[in-house]
């Protein structure tokens, strides 16, 4: 018994160990390389990235601490991203259940859908400026973090999350079984509540995966928007200006920073997801 | 009386390359008040067709179908259909999954617990009110649809091989259900199986389908006293005439 149990333990910590074993030997290869080279302004050693992640609140370089910059990353992101979620999950509602929608709208979306979303940045930038929401509604300074919100940069993150939230969305409503709209039919529903009731419980799993795929892309179009001249904040711009000063122990903070954040914010999804539309998993 | 009359009814699908395809003729047919009617065939004879046209899912091409000498346009609010597929909502409870035709009936929400939990009751299922139908077996899951179409108290229902997935074991034990339903409910049963001893055992009557095209070639009374048994000399005399009738070879 107590041996049976030994061994189980011994082999969850095997199990374990094997997921952190390639993680490990990237980070020696990589100090091995770094002390090699011997230059910090080229490959800084694993302590010096460490030192910044683990102190996310103290001052850097001049730009504020890689915590407010993450924050205000981030910031933009949800920002923008609800955004997108609030009009593109209805339009793909709509697009998915209506037939003269879809061919009015349809030749816009095929349009510009192959056009990735940082080409946009330059444009964005041009019609916009540095022109922040709260100015937008006339208020100068607002004195919170939405000051750090600019409108071309909700612009680009919302192209970002627009076609696959809106792609997603319309196949998951064009994808409900025929089965259960009949069903619903022959048990007197109306259109409305087939609507409420049917289509939308049942494209949700299509549509949480579109959230998630829109995320990600957001994510990675912000860093990029970030890193453009006139960008004054944000962890795009921390790696671009560590980049500057040669400061690399800042910059692979930031890199390792940004696919922590990605992580986690589609762990997130994924969770809502598990609580939104569980039984999809469970129905296979 | 004839509540429901189908009188000279004719489907024609358009298929690919403007090929038709007829599947159903001329079928002639009409059910009492509370009459349990088998219908039965050979797959493509346009069985299910007969119970979607009768439904309202699909409307014929020649013919009318008359419930209480009205003629059947659009959905029919008079019947439901109980589909061969499980058809329960994945992302709802047994409870919700009942409560969904309890709200087409205008129930209000206060009392579809308890009509649920009544119905549930009738299936043998009420502990299984709070479980999702991915959790059921397939049995348990044609049980609550059957409840679920109890639920919107149809004046006909129709049933398309709603057993016909289910082992031998399963399948009589929801007959003996079903037959129990009827007695106490008193609904008109269009029920479509292709398996004859089920035909035999539940029907007050029996109509034989034929292919190509899809028609009615027999209608056949099943005056054998309930409970029946399916081992008996008149059962099993019955059985070999319908298989001559199917044309089925011994």
């Amino acid at each position: 018994m107590r041996r049976g149990g030994g061994a189980s333990r011994l082999n969850r910590f095997i199990t374990h160990l094997q997921g952190f074993l390639l993680p490990l030997l990237f980070l020696v290869v990589w100090e091995v390389w770094a002390v090699h080279l011997d230059n910090p302004a080229l490959v800084p050693r694993v302590e010096a990235v460490l030192n910044v992640l683990l102190h996310p609140f103290s001052e850097l370089i001049g730009t504020g601490t890689l915590a407010w910059n993450t924050g205000v990353s981030l910031f933009r992101v949800l920002f923008g991203f609800s955004i997108a979620v609030v009009l593109c999950v209805p339009m793909g509602l709509v697009m998915g259940t209506s037939r003269v929608f879809f061919r009015l709208v349809n030749p816009l979306v095929e349009l510009f859908r192959p056009l990735c979303p940082i080409a946009w940045i330059p444009f964005a930038m041009a019609f916009f400026g540095v022109l922040s929401v709260p100015q937008l509604f006339g208020v100068r300074y607002s004195d919170t973090i939405l000051d750090s919100v600019q409108v071309g940069m909700v612009f680009i993150i919302f192209w970002g999350g627009l076609f696959p939230i809106l792609l997603n969305t319309i196949y998951g409503v064009t994808g409900v079984r025929t089965l259960w709209i009949e069903t619903a039919q022959i048990l007197g529903a109306s259109r409305r509540r087939i609507f409420r009731r049917v289509i939308i419980p049942a494209a949700l799993p299509a549509i949480m995966t579109g959230l998630r795929v829109g995320l990600g892309i957001s994510w990675m179009v912000i860093i990029a928007a970030e890193m453009l001249p006139g960008s004054d904040s944000g962890i795009g711009y921390l790696i671009m200006y560590s980049y500057e000063l040669a400061e690399m122990n800042i910059l692979v903070a930031c890199m390792v920073m940004i696919g922590l954040m990605g992580l986690l914010l589609n762990r997130g999804l994924l969770f809502i997801t598990a609580r939104v539309s569980g039984w999809q998993s469970l129905e296979r | 009386m004839n509540r429901l009359l189908i009188d000279g009814v004719g489907k024609v699908f358009n298929g690919d390359n403007t090929r038709e395809v007829t599947a159903l003729k001329d079928v002639q047919l009409s059910a009492g008040s509370g009459e349990f009617i088998c219908i039965i065939g050979p797959t493509g004879c346009g069985k299910t067709t007969l119970l979607r046209l009768i439904a309202g899912l699909e409307s014929p091409t020649s013919g009318t179908i008359r419930l209480d000498d009205q003629p059947i346009d659009g959905l029919n609010k008079s019947c439901t259909l109980v589909f061969q597929q499980f058809s329960l909502f994945p992302w709802l409870s047994v409870l919700g999954n009942i409560a969904f035709a309890l709200d087409s009936k205008g129930v209000p929400k206060k009392e579809q617990k308890r009509e649920a939990l009544d119905l549930l009751r009738l299936v043998g299922l009420a502990d299984a009110a709070g479980s999702k139908p991915h959790e059921l077996s397939g049995g348990m899951q044609q049980r609550v649809s059957i409840a679920r179409a109890l639920a919107y108290d149809p004046e006909i229902l129709l049933m398309d091989e709603p057993f016909g997935a289910l082992d031998e074991r399963t399948r009589q034990k929801l007959q003996d259900v079903l037959l129990d339903l009827w007695r106490k409910k008193r609904k008109t049963i269009l029920f479509v199986t292709h398996n004859i001893d089920e035909a035999i055992y539940l029907a007050d009557r029996i109509i034989i389908m034929a292919i190509e095209p899809g028609r009615i070639v027999n209608n056949l009374s099943v005056d054998l006293p309930r409970p029946r048994r399916r081992l008996s000399a008149e059962f099993t005399e019955l059985h070999v005439r319908i298989r001559d009738l199917l044309e089925i070879p011994e």
